[in-house]
């Protein structure tokens, strides 16, 4: 690894939001690979991401983390629209939305920007989504995952109610879906239905990821 | 124990709670009636009960822990659930004159769930009111200003009285009181504002303002960068801010040393900077709590 490679991953990784950009920017105008950009700060949002798991880091990292990523994504898109070679492809498609009865987004919101910056195509349907929506909304955007959240103890029946509509609709197979928000654990993923619960946004990519690799 | 003068509805029956949820999954009856105790000796007016998603498919097991916990406590107790079904039997089950003649308080009521308001059939009960949620034209819509809770509390409040009798001194506007990792879009500094202009508007006059503070410090590291206990000294942050501006009741635990922060306090200040934020700034500013 160059060192500007390896300068540019631990920039990204330690947080030094200014340091990473400029440098960043210094290696776009050099002619460096912007593919090679990404890759580096996908590299840096691991060690973010390991850092996280052991307890040094916490939420604002991350998402502060992304966002830097997200800049230099804006950097490079130009670049990448020059480019003979295609940006990344998407690592799979998510639907997301909080239950009906439920109006908390705040969560939601997490997990679809780490889905997002971890190469995920997310289509974040809203709060308060009625069963059908999700039902027509799974048909038209043949999501591999669909994530529900919910906060509030009333989502748990509202969780159960969409799962058995999906289920009933025939669209199960082949599609995973967890739940996430509020005091979920497994006896609430067993009672809704689910294939997966996650405490936080690192569980649910995790899950995506685990269900796009087996898949 | 704290210098607020604040009331405490005692939090800790409630599975969120590993050790309470303990007691859950094993019945015992006798630990959730010593947990009652304790809280009640700690200072709390009141006793919030969840039991978690077991209220839903057991509401009969809500009833036996109501009816423990009255064996051994005589304050009032509030009703942790947001379906009628439940609170029907939570109703049904609570004896008024074990706590005192003290109406129980049933948590929560919200312009998008009124239906609830029809229990006042089985027996009176005072409400805890989310003032972060409203009904408009037949929509539930999220509260995300200071104008916007303050509108709900008022219309919602007088709603109550006009329609159903209660009395403004029966109402909890519970206030929602955000975790600061995931506040990037300014709702502490709305929270803050709805309890000003609910506190200070003299239709309201002699309300209950009400939240739970344990979001506050949801997922940040136990320290602050000064040594102290980051939790605790941002509970007390907020309170230090909220209390001049009317609350009066928290949803907390009975034992925890809320108080009163002084001006040059690292927390406190670093706090008072935060709510002007949003964005990233908002997110880098909660870094400063911990990151010296």
């Amino acid at each position: 690894m160059e060192e500007n490679d390896r300068k540019l991953v631990e920039l990204v990784a330690d947080m030094e939001e200014d340091g990473a950009l400029a440098l960043a920017k210094e290696m776009l105008d050099g002619g460096a690979d912007p593919l090679r950009v990404l890759a580096l700060c996908r590299e840096a949002m691991d060690i973010v991401g390991k850092r996280f798991e052991q307890g040094e880091y916490f939420l604002p990292e991350l998402i502060l983390a992304g966002e830097v990523l997200d800049q230099i994504g804006v950097m490079t898109k130009p670049l990448l629209q020059e480019s003979p070679d295609k940006p990344a492809k998407k690592l799979g498609r998510v639907l997301i939305g909080t239950v009906h009865g439920d109006l908390h987004d705040i969560g939601k919101n997490i997990v679809t920007f780490m889905l997002d910056i971890n190469g995920f195509e997310v289509k974040d349907i809203g709060i308060d989504v009625p069963v059908a929506t999700f039902v027509e909304e799974i048909k038209a955007f043949k999501p591999q995952v669909v994530a529900l959240s919910g906060f509030l103890t009333l989502a748990f029946d509202s969780m159960r109610e969409t799962i058995e509509a999906i289920e009933a609709a025939g669209l199960r197979d082949g599609m995973k879906i967890q739940i996430g928000g509020g005091q979920i654990d497994d006896t609430i993923r067993a009672y809704t239905g689910a294939d997966g619960f996650g405490l936080n946004a690192v569980d649910a990519v995790n899950f995506c990821q685990q269900h796009l690799q087996a898949a | 124990m704290n210098n607020f003068q604040l009331n405490v509805l005692g939090e800790r029956i409630n599975p969120g709670f590993k050790s309470t949820k303990a007691l859950f999954d094993n019945e015992d009856f006798a630990g959730i009636q010593a947990l009652a105790v304790k809280q009640v000796e700690a200072g709390a007016f009141a006793l919030n009960v969840n039991v978690g998603p077991r209220a839903k498919s057991d509401p009969q097991f809500m009833a036996e822990v109501i009816k423990a916990i009255q064996a051994v406590v005589s304050v009032p107790l509030s009703f942790d659930f947001p379906g009628a079904d439940v609170q029907e039997v939570c109703l049904k089950a609570y004896d008024q004159e074990k706590a005192g003649g003290q109406l129980p308080i049933i948590n929560s009521i919200a312009e998008t769930r009124w239906d609830l308001l029809d229990l006042l059939k089985i027996r009176p009960f005072r409400v805890i009111l989310m003032g972060t949620e409203r009904l408009e034209d037949g929509v539930a819509k999220p509260n995300k200003n200071g104008q916007e809770i303050a509108a709900t509390a008022k219309r919602a409040t007088q709603r109550l009285v006009r329609d159903h009798g209660l009395k403004i001194s029966d109402v909890f506007v519970d206030i929602s009181v955000s975790a600061l990792i995931v506040d990037t879009t300014g709702m502490t500094r709305a929270t803050l504002e709805g309890i000003r202009l609910i506190g200070s508007d003299p239709d309201l006059k002699g309300i209950n303002i009400s939240g739970g503070l344990s979001n506050i410090g949801q997922q940040l590291p136990v320290n602050a960068a000064d040594g102290t206990n980051l939790k605790e000294q941002l509970e007390s942050a907020f309170l230090t801010m909220a209390v001049p501006y009317g609350m009066n009741t928290i949803l907390g635990t009975p034992w925890k040393n809320y108080k009163t922060l002084p001006e040059d306090n690292f927390v406190l200040n670093t706090f008072r900077d935060f709510i002007d934020l949003t964005g990233s700034k908002a997110l880098k500013q909660v870094r400063r709590f911990y990151k010296a």
